[in-house]
This record gives structure tokens, C-alpha cells and sequence, in this order.
């Protein structure tokens, strides 16, 4: 790396801590600390939600799947992302927000029973833990790569960087900080795109070369017997059920809504976040497209090298170091929005409702930063593993699809039936979770099917069980569910027992 | 079941596509205008979350229909 680009790259390591330190001075206690006081702004919401959700592996797999596959790898970004997002803003976020909540978990122990809330705050933390770790290790890679530092040393000045602002500053440090990464993210890799564009000659160019060899590249939807998209498994699958379990129960990506300073900003942050999203094909799908054009020669799991190719071999000095900058800001704000997410489920959902409850908020603030402190240590620990043992990071990744498709069904049977019973929402996510095993372990099934149908099997089981035992009161309803709504004088009363512990 | 799902042609997805990004914008035109501008400073064009969003899915409903 030039010297011009090492010195981008070392100023933005370092300037981003910096700037994250400085919310520290407004964090005085658990509120202020995982919701960033409820002051959000729309825009720094919707800022933060893409640079949560894109991530340097985002990078390099999109592209590696846009050179295998074409242009079906945007489903993920367009029709796996948009509608779900569109759903979250104006069918669950309004909800969540209403109730008051820390949590997406606490938010269905509330609607359902303790016994949801903890298995799903045990499942969303130890899947954030698992990828945590992944993500920790191709930050060490990526650094040593280009910086030629041992990986080791690699993740401790990642795990010092995000520590400095995460620990101290919270959520709000976090959405601040990400709206400087998800810019630096979007520049470096428009970057990248448009210099690839004009090296192959324009989109015409890049098509022509590209068809002759590959003629599927160019269409969004493959044929039933498509090993990994086939067009069925897309709509219903991902489109229907695993993209709005992401958008609409992924405490990740809802965490920021929840601390916005009202219910339109929690609604606009998340909408607003669509148009970000429609263009990041731009930056990871394009790219995969351009080195097959230029380079079709790699074959097999070599076609994930398709975007690390391109940094090599068309950057120059200067652009190479702003890429690089952006490839780390991609993973830094993943990075942090995690470790927040993950304190805050163990800190809110299984400390203070299991371990010690009604202490002073003060507490939970401490406990929330020794926690986030454990993870990072946990991430350090777990991350050459992502190598040793990679089976246990595929089972991570298995994990999230099994439990997708009943943590979407009981959430949407949750909010939009009020017959349905706390029993009947237990029973339909250990239900779906038993079908979604049984299909992927035993019969094997794609990803895709095994979501949609464990979500209709979560539903018809919550519906049926539901049915069989006695209804929940409309006291313990009031304000969680459609249909009874509350008058904004009564929420505010809600709201304050609730931020006082008092409910 | 699969192999039930197997037997729909192609050309049903750009359909069903289609249909799922024009679903939506009709459905958040139904939205009550109350419920949009809720907790809004003031209920200017531009804070109309039903524009964003119309705006999104015609260009999505162009990308799906032309690829």
C-alpha cells in the first residue's frame, strides 16, 4: 500500500473513535446508553440501519455471487429487502415503539409469555455472538492483507477501535459513527464501480462480454431447478418470510428505530433506509459483474476472490486506500451495531428480567458496558476458530434460517390476532423450530423452503393451540396488539410506569 | 408440495413481483393520512412516507419488469 493510502486508511481508523468517544458525555444511564436517550433523528437512523446491515463479507460474497450467479444476487438487496422494510416501518415498528420496549424479545414476552422472551433473546445473542467472531476474523485478514500487520494484532486494534466508542458511548455513539461509515462505504465502492465500468468499456460493453459465455447473468429470476435461486424459493423463502423476519425481528436491525425521538421518525428511518438499499447492488452485485467481464477465469470457491481481484488490479493510488477505508468502515459499523444489539438482549432481557431486578438504572448502564466489554473479548476468542473450526460458524449461520420463519410467524400472529395465546406463541415457535430442523437436518431441504414452510407451521400451530386454551385478558393486550390501541395520554402513562420499572 | 410448486412457469414470477411492489404502494395509500404523519413536526409533501415509498416501488417494479 502507497503511503498516500496508508495514510487515509490510519486517519480514518483513527478519527472514527475519536468522534464516537465524544457521546459519552451523553450517556447517564441504561436509556441513554441502548437507545441513545430515545433522540434519534430519521436520518441517522436510516444511516446507521445500512451500515448495520452491510458488511465487508457482504462485500466479497455479493460479489462472488454475482459472478456465479448474475445479477439474482440484488434479490437479497430489491425484493428480499424492500417490501420487508416497507413492512416493518408501517406494520411493527409503530409496536414496538408504542410499547415502549428495549427489546424485540421483551417486546413478545410482553405479548406472549418469559419463556418466548428468553428463548428468543438465548437464539438472536448466540447467533449475534456466532457472527460476531466471523466478522472479528476477516477484519484480522482484511488487515493483514493490506497493512501486512499479524492477524492477531489485526483484531486487537479492531476490537480497540469499536471497544473505545461501543463501551462508552452506546447506541447513540454507534448510529452517529455509522452514518460516517455507511458515507465513507458508499463512496469507496461507487468508486470502485464506476472505474470498473470504464475500464470495460460501459454497461453495453460489460453485457456483451458477460452473455455470450453466461446467458442467466442478466436475469433476476432463475429456473425452478437453480441449485441455490430457484424463482419459488426466492418469493417465498426469502421475499415472503426470511426478509421479513430480518426487517421486522432482528433486534440488529430494529434497535436503532427504538430509539428514535418519535414514532414518524421510527417509521421514516427504517423507509428512508430503502433508498440506500436499492443502490448497495451498486457496490457489491456491479462489481462481481465487472470482474467476470474482465477476468472470467475463476472457477469453483476461487469466484469469491472476484471483488479483492478488482481492488488489485484497477485501484490506483489514493482510490485504493478510500476503497479500503470503506471495505473497513462496512465491517466496523456491523461490527458495533452487533456488540450493542448483543449486550443489550443479555443485559435487558436475561440479567435485569432473571438475574437482578428493580436496581438502579445506573446498574444496568454498568452492566450493559461490562457486557459489551465480555463480548468483545468473546469476539477476540471466537474469531480464529472462524478457521480451526468452521463447521461451528456454518451452524451459526443455520441457525438464523431455522429460527426465522416462527420468530416472523409469531410476531406477525402476535400483533395483528388478539386470540392468539401465550401458549399457542410458545408452541408456535418451538414448533416451527422442531419442523425447520427436521427439514434441514434430516431431510435436507433448501434454506429458502425450510423458512416459509416452519413460518406456516409456527402459524397453523399457534392458531390451533391458541384456540384450545383460555384467552389472554385485554389488560395484558392493551397497546401490543391491533385493535387496541391506546390514546396518546394513556400511552404516555404506559410508557413512564414502564421506564420506571413500575409495570 | 415442492414439486406442486415446481409446475408454475417462469414468467409467474415477474408476475407475483410485480404484483408484491404494486401491492404495496396501493396498501400504504390506504393507510390512514393520520397514521403516516404521526409524532410529525408538520405533515409537509416531502414527510409523506407514502411517497417515498411509491417512488421506491416503481423503480423496483422497472428493475424487475426490464431484467
Amino acid at each position: 500500500m502507497h503511503g498516500i493510502d496508508l495514510f487515509i486508511v490510519v486517519a480514518y481508523l483513527l478519527a472514527i473513535p475519536a468522534f464516537g468517544f465524544y457521546f459519552k458525555r451523553f450517556v447517564k444511564d441504561d436509556a441513554d446508553y441502548f437507545l441513545a436517550g430515545r433522540m434519534l433523528p430519521w436520518w441517522v437512523i436510516s444511516m446507521s440501519i445500512i451500515g448495520t446491515q452491510v458488511g465487508a463479507t457482504d462485500y466479497v460474497g455479493a460479489a462472488g455471487g454475482a459472478y456465479r450467479f448474475g445479477i439474482a444476487q440484488a434479490h437479497y438487496e430489491w425484493i428480499g429487502a424492500l417490501p420487508a422494510m416497507m413492512i416493518s416501518a408501517l406494520l411493527f415498528i409503530p409496536y414496538y415503539w408504542k410499547a415502549g420496549v428495549y427489546t424485540v424479545p421483551e417486546f413478545l414476552g410482553k405479548r406472549y409469555n418469559l419463556a418466548v422472551r428468553i428463548i428468543q433473546a438465548v437464539l438472536w445473542s448466540s447467533w449475534l455472538i456466532f457472527f460476531l467472531g466471523v466478522l472479528f476474523w476477516t477484519s484480522g485478514l482484511m488487515l493483514n492483507e493490506y497493512l501486512g500487520i499479524p492477524v492477531w494484532v489485526a483484531l486487537l486494534i479492531t476490537a480497540t477501535i469499536v471497544g473505545i466508542y461501543t463501551i462508552t458511548g452506546g447506541l447513540a455513539a454507534v448510529a452517529m459513527t455509522d452514518v460516517i461509515q455507511t458515507l465513507i462505504m458508499f463512496i469507496g465502492g461507487i468508486s470502485l464501480s464506476i472505474l470498473g465500468l470504464w475500464v470495460v468499456g460501459g454497461w453495453g460493453a460489460m453485457v456483451d462480454k458477460i452473455i455470450p459465455t453466461n446467458p442467466e447473468h442478466l436475469k433476476l429470476f432463475l429456473p425452478m431447478d437453480h441449485p441455490t435461486y430457484p424463482w419459488m424459493g426466492v418469493l417465498l423463502g426469502l421475499a415472503f418470510v426470511m426478509s421479513p423476519a430480518w426487517w421486522c425481528c432482528n433486534q440488529a436491525m430494529i434497535q436503532r428505530t427504538l430509539g428514535a425521538r418519535s414514532e414518524w421518525d421510527a417509521k421514516a428511518g427504517m423507509v428512508f433506509a430503502m433508498f440506500p438499499k436499492m443502490l448497495i447492488p451498486v457496490v457489491t452485485v456491479l462489481p462481481g459483474l465487472i470482474a467476470l467481464a474482465l477476468n472470467p477465469q475463476f472457477t469453483g470457491p476461487d469466484m469469491d476472490k472476484a471483488y479483492p481481484w478488482l481492488i488489485k488490479n484497477l485501484l490506483p493510488t489514493g482510490l485504493a486506500g478510500l476503497v479500503f477505508a470503506s471495505f473497513m468502515a462496512a465491517l466496523i459499523s456491523s461490527v458495533d451495531s452487533i456488540l450493542n444489539s448483543a449486550a443489550t438482549l443479555l443485559t435487558k432481557d436475561i440479567y435485569q428480567r432473571l438475574i437482578v431486578k428493580n436496581a438502579p438504572n445506573t446498574h444496568y448502564l454498568k452492566v450493559g458496558r461490562i457486557m459489551t466489554l465480555v463480548f468483545i473479548v468473546l469476539a477476540i476468542i471466537l474469531a480464529p476458530l472462524t478457521k480451526l473450526f468452521p463447521g461451528i460458524f456454518v451452524a451459526g449461520a443455520t441457525m438464523l434460517s431455522i429460527f426465522q420463519g416462527p420468530t416472523f410467524g409469531i410476531t406477525l400472529i402476535g400483533i395483528y390476532w388478539k386470540r392468539a395465546t401465550q401458549w399457542g406463541g410458545l408452541f408456535g415457535l418451538l414448533g416451527g423450530v422442531c419442523l425447520s430442523s427436521y427439514l434441514f437436518f434430516v431431510i435436507h431441504w433448501k434454506f429458502l423452503y425450510i423458512a416459509w414452510w416452519s413460518f406456516l407451521a409456527s402459524i397453523i400451530i399457534n392458531v390451533i393451540v391458541s384456540y384450545l386454551t383460555r384467552p389472554d385478558p385485554n389488560e395484558k393486550l392493551y397497546g401490543l396488539v391491533y385493535g387496541l390501541v391506546m390514546k396518546d395520554d394513556e400511552m404516555q402513562d404506559i410508557l413512564t410506569k414502564r421506564a420506571e420499572g413500575a409495570e | 408440495m415442492n414439486e406442486w410448486l415446481n409446475d408454475f412457469p417462469i414468467f409467474w414470477s415477474k408476475i407475483v413481483a410485480t404484483l408484491t411492489f404494486a401491492g404495496g404502494v396501493l396498501w400504504t395509500w390506504i393507510r390512514p393520512k393520520s397514521f403516516i404523519f404521526k409524532d410529525a413536526p408538520d405533515e409537509k409533501k416531502w414527510r409523506d412516507l407514502r411517497i417515498w415509498i411509491t417512488v421506491i416501488m416503481i423503480s423496483q417494479i422497472v428493475i424487475y419488469l426490464y431484467f
